[in-house]
């Protein structure tokens, strides 16, 4: 039984009690309701009177059983009415659309204009006091939450494939509906359903503690309330029962609508939180003390490491260099964990995955090594937008929809400058003018919105550079582009790195066009692991592995004379094959690969590759 | 923006012609006289020339089209007509009641906003944890909880056994000023109660949402810290929903105070409503459903301007 199911035991438990006991009332050994004992008023409990008397003596215990029979049936019964009324009219709303669209859903969802209480008060008055024109005013008032629900319902069945068939071979609408559509609705019916119970009580016992509801001397929660508002001084206890009872069973039914809500639509339940934001709540990294740097040290070196989601292996033992001044390219499929490598290098992974072994050493601007791996949050949080920095895929979703462009960039400069007014103000300029935003002075108030995605993703880029930063990871920051625009940011990036030539680069990719363009060295990963690495040229023209030999054979540029794609797909993380992890798609496969994983091997002094017949390769 | 704006109070006027008019025949199509209920005493019949008179002097006899020109009519020039039980001015008593009522509301949607927008962010930043567990379930318990149980419960507990407040009443601000804001403490906590259920909640689930988006790993891969990544991306953005939410349930509040009003009888307007529709004054009624729909109305189109302002997004969508 999944988690989801086993949360409505409770819930679902305590209502089929309460309406056992409700169904039950006249087979109980209850006292008689009305039964009077003047003598005994306000008597405290007793082995008699459970939970005490009245004002005129009646028993508390069996009148508030009485009483939810009569709280439950109105309730209930609504909700029945109101399901039916509601559901018949967003069916025919639904289904029809057009003038009848017109007479029944929107026609229903007048009465949502105005205040609920208010409504169910109007009828009650026009048509006195009792139970039948409580149940009225109720159904009234539900009727267009249902009607709603299942519009909303019958719209998005009514262009499926199945019912467009059934109309088309000539059904008559109505069998459609009641056929099809309707076992596709009862889900949010019943959610709705139970969420309507709750509130229709909280309307029926309102009206009954004003005096408009139900008639006495028939039981009824509110009524009982009501009087023994009048008699608090004298038994505050009179008071609490009748409110107990009636929370109660109003948090039951809506404790029972969250979790059919959440088990009938799983995908309603909302990812938890965000660990950063909890400092202590991560295991206690221990402070890593600073080492000096050795003079001659990699801008970044990766090696051996690991990436996992709980016991689930993603990345594994990816080594990496990136020295000052050089781009490297990252290349792979889609799931090749590329993306993932550059995102531990900021410490933004997903609160799911962590680094589960290996080292991703920094070397600062003030020549001390850090291991990226290890850092806290606030010890990375000094590193990130300052030194390391990061161009996101999707501009238009990485960019704060509500604030301008130019106040976004600000922040950036200010999370690690002490700068403000005219001086900052000149940088935002400069950074927009710098990354080719035309009219600057213009477009720093613009929000996001209001570029175009090229302007967009400048912007981006200018939040990355802002200060100046040693280490810039791209992740795929040219695939949502336009190619016009993709060879834009292109050049953008040569620029940039013309223009500091310290600045080393990460450029993830899944093009390998782009790589021969801008990258020094490439590095190829592929289910989660490095499968080949050199120098871009070198790789280019004697690929060490089948995997990047079959890349560059399936790029149109390459200059291949067909273009092959590669058979077979990524093998998922939960199933990976023991031996080589391209074997089952390499056409170089023998049984050695299907047994044994290959070791990084080193073809020359500069490359590494990860196959045990890269000599054969090319 | 403009065109926006202008298009919505559109749709709004419409909505509140409607309702108007839904009210005006229900009380006039439905059976019962007025003329014969206000007559009446107790079991005593009402003098049948006496009826005849009253319901010619209330304009009664008139075909019901030409009634509903005339109270439409009036209604554009501000009058309301005169109530059927003392003659007095409907809209008088309206201006008079209306304020106590939104002072009401305004206070709890304060003490609501204050404290559900922190609390149901600390309960989405410690999402499925203890302390997310605890605010959940008082919201969902103060949710289930009626206005009229909480209201009877914080009297017996604060006026009753530790006597810091008074039961209930109203004293008008310029005469009292310190009396007012006691009697209006209890009212207004028991309404912001279940607002503040609504709002915790709601912000929690905004929160989380907004957590997920991309923007705010861009704000984190900027270097900001904790504190200005909450406010400026993930509150700023979460509490667009937040705000429309509160909009909604105000609205709600406007003619959903009955209860509150009567517990601790603060002579509002809807409390006055309750008495108008049991008197069947059917010039009260209209006026005073109108006045509440006309705010209703009006303070969704205020929520959807707000809106507009505050996710820049939303008028070039239009």
């Amino acid at each position: 039984m999944k988690a989801s199911t086993r949360k409505l035991i409770l819930p679902g438990t305590i209502v089929a009690l309460i309406i056992a006991t409700v169904i039950l009332a006249p087979v109980l050994p209850l006292q008689d309701t009305r039964g009077m004992d003047i003598p005994h008023r306000f008597a405290g409990p007793s082995a008699a009177h459970w939970l005490g008397q009245d004002e005129f003596g009646r028993d508390v215990l069996s009148r508030l059983i009485w009483g939810g029979r009569a709280s439950l049936f109105i309730a209930v019964g609504s909700a029945v009415l109101a399901a039916i009324a509601g559901t018949a009219l967003g069916l025919l709303g639904g289904y029809f659309r057009g003038a009848v669209e017109l007479f029944t859903v929107r026609a229903a969802e007048i009465i949502l204009c105005l205040p609920p209480l208010l409504l169910a008060l109007l009828v009650v008055t026009i048509l006195g006091a009792g139970t039948w024109p409580l149940i009225l005013a109720l159904t009234i008032l539900y009727t267009p939450n249902y009607a709603r629900v299942v519009y909303a319902a019958t719209q998005q069945v009514r262009g499926l494939d199945f019912v467009t068939a059934q109309r088309a071979m000539g059904t008559h609408p109505l069998k459609i509906l009641v056929r099809t559509i309707l076992p596709n609705v009862l889900p949010p019916l019943l959610v709705q359903m139970s969420l309507v119970v709750a509130s229709a009580m909280v309307i029926e016992s309102g009206l009954s503690f004003l005096g408009l509801g139900v008639v006495p001397p028939t039981p009824s929660w509110g009524l009982m309330i009501r009087a023994a508002r009048g008699a608090m001084e004298v038994a505050p206890l009179l008071l609490v029962w009748p409110s107990l009872a009636l929370a109660g069973t109003i948090l039951t039914f809506n404790l029972l609508c969250d979790r059919l809500q959440s088990a009938l639509d799983p995908r309603a339940v909302t990812a938890g939180g965000a660990l950063w934001l909890r400092p202590r709540s991560r295991e206690a990294k221990k402070p890593v003390t600073p080492v000096a740097a050795p003079a001659e040290a990699p801008l970044l070196e990766i090696s051996d490491m690991s990436i996992a989601v709980h016991d689930m292996e993603l990345v594994r033992r990816v080594s990496l260099t990136v020295r000052p001044g050089e781009t490297v390219a990252l290349v792979g499929e889609s799931g090749s964990g590329k993306t993932l490598t550059g995102l531990a290098m900021t410490g933004l992974l997903p609160d799911t995955l962590r680094v589960t072994g290996g080292s991703a050493v920094y070397t600062t601007r003030d020549g001390t090594a850090v291991d990226l791996a290890k850092l806290d949050e606030e010890g990375i949080r000094k590193l990130r937008g300052d030194e390391i920095s990061m161009v996101f895929q999707d501009a238009a979703a990485s960019l704060n929809p509500v604030l301008r462009i130019g106040d976004q960039l600000g922040e950036a400069i200010q999370a690690h400058h002490q700068i403000s007014g005219e001086a900052l103000q000149k940088r935002i300029l400069d950074l927009l003018r710098h990354v080719g935003i035309p009219d600057p002075e213009r477009r720093h108030r613009a929000y996001p919105h209001e570029l175009s995605g090229g302007q967009r993703q400048r912007a981006m880029i200018a939040l990355a550079v802002a200060n100046n930063p040693r280490l810039l990871i791209a992740d795929e920051p040219t695939t949502a582009l336009d190619p016009t625009i993709q060879a834009q940011i292109l050049q953008l990036f040569a620029q940039l790195k013309k223009d500091t030539p310290g600045m080393g680069m990460i450029f993830v990719t899944h093009d390998l066009a782009v790589v021969a363009e801008i990258a020094d060295r490439v590095t190829v990963m592929y289910a989660g692991e490095v499968v080949e690495e050199g120098p871009v040229a070198e790789v280019f023209a004697r690929p060490r592995h089948p995997y990047t030999a079959a890349l560059i054979s399936s790029v149109p540029e390459s200059g291949a004379e067909r273009l092959t794609a590669i058979p077979g797909t990524v093998p998922s993380p939960r199933n990976m094959p023991t031996g080589c992890r391209f074997a089952p798609r390499c056409g170089f496969a023998t049984a050695e690969c299907e047994s044994r994983s290959p070791k990084a091997e080193h073809p020359a002094a500069d490359r590494v590759t990860r196959c045990f017949r890269w000599e054969n390769v090319t | 923006m403009l065109r926006y704006i202008a298009f919505r109070s559109l749709v709004a006027l419409f909505l509140v012609w409607v309702v108007v008019t839904i009210v005006f025949l229900l009380l006039h199509l439905i059976p019962g006289d007025p003329a014969e209920l206000l007559l009446s005493t107790g079991n005593v019949a009402a003098d049948p020339q006496a009826v005849a008179a009253l319901r010619e002097q209330m304009g009664l006899n008139a075909p019901l089209w030409q009634q509903y020109l005339d109270h439409m009519a009036g209604v554009l020039t501000g009058d309301l007509g005169a109530s059927f039980r003392d003659g007095a001015p409907v809209i008088e008593q309206i201006a008079l009641r209306l304020p106590r009522t939104l002072e009401v509301i305004l206070a709890a949607s304060l003490i609501a906003t204050g404290i559900g927008v922190p609390l149901g962010t600390y309960a989405a930043i410690r999402a499925d944890g203890k302390a997310d567990a605890v605010i959940s379930f008082f919201a969902s318990a103060s949710l289930s909880t009626p206005v009229f149980v909480v209201g009877s419960v914080v009297i017996l507990i604060f006026a009753q056994e530790l006597k810091w407040l008074p039961a209930g009443g109203f004293v008008p601000f310029s005469e009292d000023p310190v009396e007012h804001f006691k009697l209006l403490l209890m009212p207004a906590g028991t309404v912001a109660l279940s607002l503040l259920a609504v709002i915790t909640r709601m912000s929690r689930a905004s929160v989380l949402e907004v957590l997920q988006r991309d923007y705010v790993r861009t704000a984190r891969a900027k270097g900001l810290s904790r504190a200005p990544i909450l406010r400026r991306h993930v509150v700023r953005n979460a509490l667009i929903p937040v705000l429309t939410v509160l909009g909604l349930e105000m609205g709600t509040l406007i003619g959903g105070t009955v209860l509150v009003e009567f517990v601790f009888n603060w002579p509002g307007l809807s409390g006055y409503l309750v008495s108008a529709v049991d008197a069947r004054d059917y010039p009260e009624v209209v006026g005073i459903v109108m006045t509440i729909s006309v705010l209703f109305v009006f303070l969704n189109l205020v929520v959807d301007v707000v809106n507009a302002m505050l996710d820049p997004r939303i008028s070039l969508v239009r």
